[in-house]
């Protein structure tokens, strides 16, 4: 069976928990061919990743740069460069301007249209063009503006229109054809797969690590644009991901918790099935021993949505009442994020903390990490289902982590659970934990025991060989997974749960 | 599948504390706390992605504030504060980059290396100087446009200073390599002409300096390429000044080989490689793109130094008219990036106040009108300047027959001024097919002499200035 694997700034070019995921799903499933395409910021990035054998293609869509080459002209080997209006483009215009949630389906059949034009015009081109903007404009003219102190200009039009051009290049390639179209994202992220299944009526799925639409948000935020390109921007997006969960024959989140947002993006939640992410136990084998000294450890991207900061001023009320405690903290800032290593390390300085506190950078073996240290705290503001708590849990570390996206989902009774940004919860949770040996031992051994049953690497990928099976022939999946009332995820509980409810409480 | 999952904690035992530290204990007060956020949303959900953000989930918005979850709580804050988005902050200007001097800097680089000629001028000897002069002239100045292009391109496309550094590198590899065969084939293939050794020497020195300097332009290296300039600049100018003494007439020469190597060898330490090679030295459209500022670059130097080479007549001979007007027109290059900038500054600010797209046609044609008086203003005060300095040093004497081929350089002027605006907002074919255009008209019409260049620089003008009234009266060629 042909797979198209789609994702967006991931793999293979890019490195993180995605591309993580892509790899494992592409190299564990031998049996089937996967062509890969990449949405992709320039196209000039290099392949990070060595490309496994079942592996038969690699696209890249670049969203920027040069536009792509419009379709062939029939004079042999010549480009359609000139700019023919796009028919559609004014209904689309409309339909972004009305309220989000409106025209669902029309907005399906007006991007199909915009799509089969792009295969025989050039797309680019006539969003680029001066008709274009000159239609939004007069559009923008009679907008019912929820902000009327922010009055759409002229700039506002052109800069849409060229964000509308840039979104749009998918559109522009030739659909991928394969059996089925996985989107490993939503939003643009699923343009290719529309292509395939309005060409060839290839069926697809939709896999969400963390949320598109709730990162596109918070993305935006304090971005250049004014509140007219960024509402509009904003609502093509969320139309692409609402009509990615209705074109999805099957969406696959990869926590319950995403579920919530895309059930309010319109997802019908029939074709919802939760895949956790996994991990090779290989290599996660059961860390032998503690570290003498009471020791905090965190692995991952320094970043700010890692929220060191907390997790800081957390360590100084942990170091208040236990001085010979240390915070081993594993990774290094991403391209762009130096500055916030500095603030983190001078944050420490300012706390007293230089030596308690250390910044090791990055580990060549990840479970090193989660051994240096006698607990593993995430303090992260989001994430989705994070590869660093599953693999420590597999390494038979008790953590304390923050309870955003699928975090609660994978530690459940394992550990501990605070509010994100609170640095008193974090600080008591890592109290109890550090001065309670035998509570540490056993929330290590129920954590390991969890992450060996739930979160494995073979768990998920054979999950996605039953509906790749399913979803390719056409077939419906044997059960539908149940609504958040009768979900089955709480019905079992793990033995010693009493016990963990009042230490969870006492250190509450 | 089934739907086979881990069992989970019970919701009561979720959190340790519940919410964040200090969240506000009613929804007014929660709204006033994220007024910001609300004011700007787009959407309820926006204002649910920012309260979850901040640790505030179902369970907080449920136990503290009653209602379902999240989102319900979104969609009230959402309809209770009224839309009142921040205005992001306005880009940086790019146009104001190294300050608003940087023109006048840039000016004071195009002109200084006029100092170098007339020092020089005891190397320039011999019936190939000429030519020889004019073919390293036009091959770097050609490649020369090439290169910024590329450099400018990669550093435009992946904000990468690495990437640029490495194309950049390349480019003056290629360059400096092309100027080499440029010369040895006049050494070798172009037999009757004979040009010295010197005179070779020098067409490679000013193809180098050309190429280190449009190295060090793209990656902002102005005082560097003061530095490059300083030996063979103010070698040249105590050598002239003291009256060409001839037993300094070697130092000097020394002194002039001296820019050409230090610009080569700041440009070569500016482009050394750091970091990981991320990205593709060959990006087909890059290199592609490039050839048209290639193909312009030999235009407009054929267009400046056509008729100087071609004598007053067409038949040889020094053209005194032409060299007293080109020589502040390849100076006046500054004023013309002073007032591009300028231009582009207005339009901008035009384009964020405006919000019909007619009403813009008019006014940013009328903003073009204004850029161009403005050069042209410059442009014909440093020809006055020019004619003055000349008369009182006696370089050259003032006659009124030269008026008309002052006429018709200032008209090439505009009309460059006008190809570089054009270019620098996308359109980049047209002006080099006119050039060319009239490029050809002068060589075939030469016997004419200064007739023939009026007519073409008047044809220049008015085609290339119709069609930049007619296309930079579009909002889309503003884009930025």
């Amino acid at each position: 069976m042909d797979v198209a694997l789609i994702g967006e700034g991931t793999y293979p070019h890019q490195f993180g928990g995605v591309s993580v995921w892509c790899d494992q799903l592409v190299r564990g499933m031998p049996d089937y061919d996967f062509s890969l395409v990449a949405l992709v910021a320039t196209g000039n990035e290099p392949v990070r990743w060595s490309i496994p054998d079942n592996v038969t293609s690699v696209t890249t869509m670049p969203l920027w740069g040069p536009p792509p080459s419009g379709p062939t002209s029939r004079w042999p080997g010549r480009r359609k460069l000139r700019s023919v209006p796009c028919p559609a483009l004014g209904e689309l215009i409309e339909i972004l301007l009305a309220p989000p949630g409106e025209h669902l389906i029309r907005f399906g059949e007006v991007l199909r249209e915009v799509f089969e034009f792009a295969q025989t015009e050039n797309l680019s081109a006539a969003l680029s063009s001066e008709a274009a903007v000159e239609l939004l404009a007069e559009a923008w003219q009679d907008w019912n503006l929820d902000a009327t102190e922010a009055a759409p200009t002229l700039h506002d039009a052109v800069m849409y229109m060229q964000l509308l051009e840039h979104s749009l290049r998918p559109l522009s390639h030739p659909p991928v054809r394969a059996d089925v179209a996985h989107a490993v994202t939503n939003g643009l992220g699923a343009l290719p797969a529309f292509a395939a299944k309005w060409r060839y009526g290839t069926p697809m799925i939709v896999t969400e690590h963390g949320i598109y639409m709730r990162e596109q948000y918070l993305h935006s935020r304090g971005g250049p644009f004014r509140w007219p390109v960024r509402a509009l921007h904003l609502r093509l997006l969320r139309r692409l991901c609402s009509l990615g969960y209705h074109e999805a024959e099957m969406i696959t989140p990869g926590n319950v918790y995403n579920k919530r947002w895309e059930e309010q993006l319109g997802a019908d939640m029939s074709r919802v099935r939760t895949v956790y992410n996994g991990v090779d136990p290989a290599d996660f084998p059961a860390s032998e021993g503690e570290p003498d000294v009471p020791t905090i450890s965190w692995a991952g991207r320094v970043d700010p949505i890692k929220d060191l900061e907390t997790l800081l001023l957390a360590f100084a009320l942990v170091h208040q009442k236990m001085p010979e405690a240390k915070l081993r903290m594993f990774g290094a800032p991403p391209p762009g994020q130096e500055a916030y290593l500095e603030r983190c390390k001078a944050l420490a300085a300012e706390l007293g903390l230089s030596e308690a506190a250390t910044f090791e950078g990055r580990v060549p073996l990840i479970r090193d990490a989660y051994d240096a240290g006698q607990i593993v705290v995430l303090c992260s503001i989001t994430e989705g289902f994070p590869y660093t708590l599953i693999e420590a849990m597999t390494t038979g570390r008790p953590c304390v982590a923050t309870d955003v996206g699928g975090i609660s989902e994978a530690v459940a009774d394992t550990g501990m659970i605070v509010p994100p940004r609170n640095p008193e919860a974090l600080a008591q949770s890592c109290l109890t934990l550090l001065q309670d040996g035998s509570l540490r031992r056993r929330l290590g051994a129920a954590a390991r025991m969890r992450a060996l049953e739930y979160f494995t690497v073979d768990r998920a990928i054979s999950a996605f060989d039953e509906i790749y099976t399913f979803v390719g022939t056409g077939l419906e999946l044997p059960t539908a997974e149940l609504d958040d009332e009768s979900d089955d995820l709480l019905v079992t509980a793990l033995p010693e749960r009493d016990d963990e409810t009042e230490l969870l409480e006492a250190a509450g | 599948m089934t739907a086979e999952s881990p069992p989970q904690a019970a919701e009561s035992r979720l959190t340790v504390a519940n919410g964040r530290a200090h969240t506000p204990r009613t929804v007014t007060a929660l709204c006033e706390q994220y007024a910001e956020v609300c004011e700007s949303a787009v959407d309820p959900l926006e204002i649910a992605s920012a309260l979850e953000l901040e640790g505030l989930g179902d369970q907080a918005a449920k136990l503290r504030y009653g209602y379902a979850d999240v989102f319900a709580l979104a969609q009230d804050m959402y309809f209770r504060v009224p839309r009142k988005p921040v205005e992001p902050e306005l880009p940086p200007d790019p146009w104001q980059e190294g300050g608003r001097l940087r023109p006048v800097l840039h000016s004071l680089l195009y002109a200084l290396p006029g100092v170098c000629f007339p020092a020089a001028i005891g190397l320039l000897t011999g019936p190939g100087a000429p030519i020889t002069l004019i073919v390293a002239l036009a091959v770097a100045w050609s490649a020369g446009q090439g290169l910024a292009f590329l450099g400018y391109t990669r550093l435009g496309r992946t904000l990468d200073i690495a990437q640029t550094r490495r194309v950049l590198r390349l480019g003056l590899v290629i360059g400096l390599g092309l100027i080499v065969i440029a010369m040895l084939a006049m050494s070798r293939v172009v037999q009757p002409i004979h040009p010295t050794t010197s005179v070779l020497l020098f067409g490679l020195g000013e193809g180098a300096y050309m190429f280190g300097a449009g190295v060090l332009l793209v990656l902002g290296a102005e005082v560097w390429l003061l530095v490059a300039l300083a030996p063979g600049v103010l070698g040249s100018a105590v050598f002239l000044i003291l009256g060409r003494p001839p037993d300094l007439e070697h130092l000097t020469w020394g002194l002039l080989a001296a820019t050409p190597v230090i610009a080569l060898i700041i440009a070569v330490v500016r482009t050394r490689p750091t970091g990981p090679r991320e990205g593709s030295l060959f990006v087909r459209e890059e290199w592609l793109g490039a050839v048209p500022a290639v193909a312009f670059g030999l235009v407009s130097a054929g267009l400046l130094i056509f008729p100087v080479a071609a004598g007053p007549h067409g038949h040889g001979g020094i053209n005194v008219g032409a060299l007293l007007a080109g020589l502040p027109l390849s100076l006046s290059m500054g004023a013309a990036e002073s007032s591009l900038l300028w231009y582009r500054r207005r339009t901008q600010k035009l384009m964020r106040t405006i919000s019909d797209i007619g009403s813009f046609g008019i006014r940013a044609r009328l903003i073009l009108l204004a850029a161009v008086a403005m050069y042209v203003a410059a442009a014909a005060a440093l020809m006055a300047l020019t004619v003055v300095v000349a008369n009182a040093i006696g370089l050259a004497h003032w006659q009124t027959g030269y008026l008309p081929q002052m006429a018709a350089y200032l008209m090439l002027g505009t009309a460059m001024f006008l190809a570089l605006t054009l270019q620098a907002l996308g359109s980049r074919i047209f002006p080099l097919v006119v050039g060319a255009m009239a490029l050809g008209f002068e060589i075939l019409c030469r016997n004419l002499g200064v007739s023939a260049q009026i007519v073409a620089c008047a044809e220049l003008l008015i085609v290339t200035g119709g069609y930049a009234t007619i296309v930079l009266g579009r909002a889309v060629r503003h884009a930025w």
